[in-house]
């Protein structure tokens, strides 16, 4: 009873010692605050990635390979519920004559990729791509009769004689563009003509039939759609090619995605042996954004890392109190040696004590983090308002808010190891006063 | 004399400083009987608190057998040693040595931790602090028990020491000069606490004094010289 008895006393009367609480709890608080918007971060990313892509998508199709063929091969798998034909190909967007954007460019929009021209143009059959993507629900998120698609059974259909644009709702504020606006298309391809080949700009006028707007802005500010009879005449000069150099592909189980993409890469490379050169790659959402991903992921490592230094900082911190501690209290360990204390009783008043700061610490740290982490948002939008401090500018990572995610594993493996190195590093002085030879300080007053 | 409680039988104590060993002890023989009161004279250097550490089993002899109730206890295990101590021997010192963080009535009442859980004194808490109250009411100190040692004269220190020797119920108490820092009048209240507690309480004690008088108010008087018994 005396260990927790006196150890209790002993951190009370010292001030001092809040030092070590108060550098567990940063170390803890730190760890959990950044670790869990990383982590955030990066479910929040994945989910947006994944509500913009399709699970799966089959890229690099040869040419002249009608997409009935690659449907009948892509569809045989059992895992596949459906399939959707797409050109994709690289362009620019731009006025179209001497046209004047309307509205002022909001402020921060050029940091989501609208501001360049360069985007991938996405030709895709709007019916179909339903069925893979949500690209239906990405039309209909928006009311302003300026930016919205009139008829969104048909967003890509010809209007005033010329095809139908969708582009992105940012993209379209930024340029000061609204429905029913012309904008120039310009694509180049490779034109092979007497046995070479010369890169071949072409430009295309479209009407903008309104705008989309998926979860990520990232993938908002670099992709444009057409149908994909328009990619079709204009490239190949027949609409009805049926050609696709990509498919997009919605899985029954995503869980299994990995098996099904090495599937349908063997099934696909097996199918259209023969039928002209091609890098055919099949790759699982995941495996399309794994840069991103992984950058994060890595990021998130190395802050673990970085972070782990302040737990050790307020280690030391923990210690040298302890041992100040240890030494002033020489007297008292002389006379609990005598009242009957063991030299393991006296080590557990001193580790007591250290277990005691950083149960305090990592307890407060845990709080604090799960709090700071949950309000954060709140925190920013109210310091952003209020007093033009952008803790954290969500815009630059393609965000609406301060995301977050706290992992009960993470928060206890933190905890754990703030308990552990606080008992480790009191263990040391404790071991010293355990040492100590009570008749020295007994003889010695 | 009564049945021997303590007793040191051929005890020697040596310390080795550098390559040299000094001897401190030099085959001392002494018996503590139950309920007596012994003082310890001599001069500085006598070896009398050595021999005060080893017979309360603070400093183990380097040779020479130390008894606790008829039973070799030098060479028990360490927590065992620290058990004894607590449940049989009380201390009382010259400078008092109470913890500064802790009042009156938690010095006293510490004694009662040194061998129980949290659970068990928990139960016992209310028994065991009525017995700290009865003890500081004993020594004459019901109202200062919320005052810490820095907040008590050098005679109310000493006095919440004894309370706290006494706390255990030990069979004996080993003091080192429990006089020896005070003033006279204090002193001779502290030396009448002490008799009182002994005639009441049944408690043997052996004082190191360097005062005659004292010593004469003892049940037996031993005197050392040079690290053996002189008389």
């Amino acid at each position: 009873m005396y260990r927790y008895f006196l150890a209790l006393r002993y951190l009370l009367a010292r001030p001092i010692n809040l030092l070590g609480v108060v550098g567990i709890m940063l170390g803890v608080w730190a760890l959990i605050v950044v670790v869990s918007i990383f982590s955030g971060f990066l479910k929040e990313v994945a989910r947006h990635l994944q509500s913009s892509t399709a699970d799966m998508t089959a890229i690099n199709l040869p040419e002249g390979v009608p997409f009935d063929e690659i449907r009948a091969i892509v569809e045989a798998d059992p895992n596949v519920a459906a399939c959707s034909p797409r050109i994709v190909w690289q362009g620019l967007v731009h006025p179209f004559g001497d046209q004047v954007g309307r509205a002022a460019p909001p402020a921060g929009m050029s940091e989501l990729g609208a501001a360049t021209p360069f985007v991938s143009v996405l030709g895709i059959d709007p019916d179909l791509e339903r069925g893979v993507t949500r690209f239906r629900d990405w039309l209909d998120v928006l009311d302003d009769p300026t930016l919205r698609v009139a008829d969104l059974d048909a967003p890509l259909a010809m209007r005033d004689g010329l095809p139908g644009l969708v582009l992105s709702r940012q993209r379209m504020a930024e340029d000061g563009v609204v429905a029913g606006d012309r904008a120039k298309l310009t694509v180049g391809r490779m034109r092979r003509e007497g046995g070479r080949e010369e890169l071949d700009f072409r430009p295309l006028a479209c009407t903008v039939a309104g705008a989309y707007e998926t979860s990520y802005a990232g993938f908002d500010g670099m992709n444009v759609f057409v149908h994909i009879d328009t990619m079709r005449g204009f490239l190949d000069g027949d609409a009805r090619s049926e050609s696709a150099n990509e498919v997009a592909i919605r899985l029954h189980d995503t869980a299994e995605a990995a098996n099904t993409a090495a599937r349908l890469q063997r099934a696909l490379a097996e199918g259209v042996a023969g039928r002209g050169a091609s890098w055919i790659r099949v790759r699982t959402w995941a495996e399309a954004n794994a840069g991103r991903i992984g950058n994060v992921e890595h990021q998130r490592s190395l802050m673990k890392l970085v972070l782990f230094v302040i737990m050790v900082v307020a280690a030391f911190l923990m210690y040298a109190t302890l041992s100040m501690m240890v030494t002033e209290k020489t007297h008292d360990i002389g006379i609990l040696t005598a009242m009957g204390a063991s030299p393991r009783g006296v080590m557990a008043v001193f580790t007591g004590c250290g277990v005691a700061i950083a149960v305090v610490g990592a307890g407060l740290g845990v709080a604090f983090g799960c709090l700071s982490s949950i309000y954060l948002d709140s925190l920013n939008k109210f310091l952003t308002a209020n007093f033009g401090i952008d803790l954290f500018p969500v815009r630059i990572y393609h965000l609406r808010h301060v995301p977050y995610d706290l992992d009960p594993v993470w928060i206890s493996q933190v905890a754990g190891s703030a308990l552990v190195v606080g008992a480790l590093v009191a263990a040391i002085p404790a071991w010293r006063a355990a040492r100590y030879d009570p008749l020295d300080s007994l003889r010695n007053e | 004399m009564t049945r021997a409680i303590l007793e040191a039988s051929a005890v020697t104590k040596s310390y080795a400083i550098g390559s040299r060993s000094i001897p401190v002890l030099r085959g001392v023989d002494l018996s503590i009987g139950e309920g007596e009161v012994v003082a310890l004279l001599g001069a500085s250097g006598a070896g009398k608190s050595t021999l005060l550490h080893v017979l309360g089993l603070l400093d183990p002899p380097s040779s020479g057998r130390v008894l606790f109730e008829g039973r070799p206890v030098h060479d028990l295990p360490i927590r065992e040693r620290a058990s004894l101590r607590h449940r049989q021997i009380g201390f009382v010192f010259q400078f008092y040595h109470l913890i500064p963080e802790l009042n009156a009535l938690e010095n006293v009442k510490l004694g009662t931790m040194m061998d129980r859980g949290l659970l068990s004194w928990m139960k016992d808490r209310r028994e065991l602090d009525e017995r700290a109250r009865d003890l500081l009411r004993t020594v004459g100190l019901t109202e200062r028990h919320t005052h810490r040692p820095s907040e008590l004269s050098g005679g109310e220190r000493q006095r919440v020491a004894i309370a706290r020797a006494l706390i255990a119920r030990p069979k004996v108490i080993l003091a080192d000069e429990p006089t020896g820092n005070l003033d006279s009048e204090t002193a001779a209240g502290v030396l009448d606490l002490l008799f009182r507690i002994n005639r009441e309480e049944g408690v043997a004690f052996l004082m190191v004094t360097h005062d005659e008088r004292l010593a004469e108010r003892c049940d037996r008087l031993i005197r050392m010289k040079d690290g053996v018994v002189v008389s």
